[in-house]
């Protein structure tokens, strides 16, 4: 009786001791790693790039600004770029080239729209978009939507970064 | 026969010292092999907001910052001011090497003229055990006084550390 005693509780540290170790392995083995660098590159990375590419200013069309090249394009005042190509267009090419470099040298998808009909609640446009480059984001997104008010009322433009 | 007996429990109490001393062992080696990961984690991790407060002070160098009266503005850089910058901070490698350390900052356009050559506003290689190096990419605008234009930049920290 004494020994079957003295092994039952032999067992219990036993499982005492396995329920420990555990503990430990799930403690140190599954903790997350931080990573400061990336969390301070992406949370700015859409919010510098948009910011950046609207003070952009655009040598064929008398040095005017993107954000002056939208509010005309939703104008429609059919200004022409010394290339040929109207604000639209001119803004469109301008953020294809700039986002290749930019983020798709990175390898992310992305996309950038301007709309006039931007509804806020779903983030998407409501009308056809005036300038439209890359595709939606499947997944985990980063986005930047910045407002530019005009004379026929705010256009929005968003810039989505797929992670 | 009593003789046989206490051999054989003589025999069971080594066994039973013996694993136990294997589990202490595997269980030393784990714990180890933790603290090994943990502090390799934590130096990373330095490594990483050193990196990031590098490129910070890049990106906030009053050497190269725009302003508009005294005013300065983020994410901007004066080419004019960029140019006297290149030229000064190679001079004063001490004074730059508290701020920056080991790291090489460049400076490129992307847009309208992405041919156009990047310029190093600060370079100084890192010795042989400095191993880690970290990059950091961050859109600016560049604005050239002379014109009142603004171009797409990119400004590209590359940090090294231990």
């Amino acid at each position: 009786m004494k020994k079957a005693q003295t092994e039952i509780l032999g067992l219990a540290i036993v499982v005492v001791l396995v329920i420990i170790a555990t503990i430990l392995v799930v403690k140190f083995g599954f903790s997350k790693s931080t990573n400061t660098r990336n969390d301070f590159t992406s949370s700015q990375e859409a919010s510098n790039i948009l910011n950046t590419f609207l003070k952009t200013s655009a040598p064929d069309c008398s040095q005017l600004t993107m954000t002056e090249l939208l509010q005309d394009c939703a104008q429609g005042t059919g200004l022409v770029c010394s290339n040929g190509e109207d604000s639209c267009n001119f803004v469109k090419s301008a953020a294809t080239t700039i986002l290749l470099e930019t983020i798709g040298a990175e390898k992310k998808n992305y996309e950038f729209i301007a709309c006039s009909n931007f509804n806020i609640r779903e983030i998407k446009c409501d009308s056809t978009p005036l300038v439209n480059v890359g595709q939606p984001c499947q997944g985990q997104k980063k986005l930047k939507i910045f407002p530019i008010p005009t004379n026929s009322g705010t256009i929005y433009v968003k810039l989505e970064i797929c992670t | 026969m009593n003789n046989k007996k206490a051999q054989i429990q003589i025999f069971e109490t080594i066994a039973v010292l013996v694993v136990f001393f294997v589990l202490l062992g595997i269980g030393f080696i784990f714990y180890t092999k933790v603290i090994k990961s943990n502090i390799e984690s934590d130096a990373a991790e330095i490594s990483q907001s050193k990196s990031v407060s590098i490129a910070q002070r890049a990106m906030f160098l009053p050497e190269i910052q725009c302003s508009e009266d005294n005013v300065p503005k983020e994410n901007c850089i004066d080419t004019l001011k960029l140019d006297s910058a290149i030229s000064v901070i190679p001079d004063n490698p001490l004074y730059y090497y508290d701020l920056f350390e080991f790291s090489k900052i460049t400076i490129s356009e992307i847009y309208p003229d992405s041919s156009a050559s990047a310029k190093t506003l600060y370079n100084r290689a890192a010795p042989n055990d400095y191993k880690r190096q970290f990059k950091t990419r961050v859109p600016v605008t560049l604005y050239d006084p002379l014109t009142k234009t603004n171009k797409f930049g990119m400004i590209e920290i590359v940090t090294y550390t231990k």
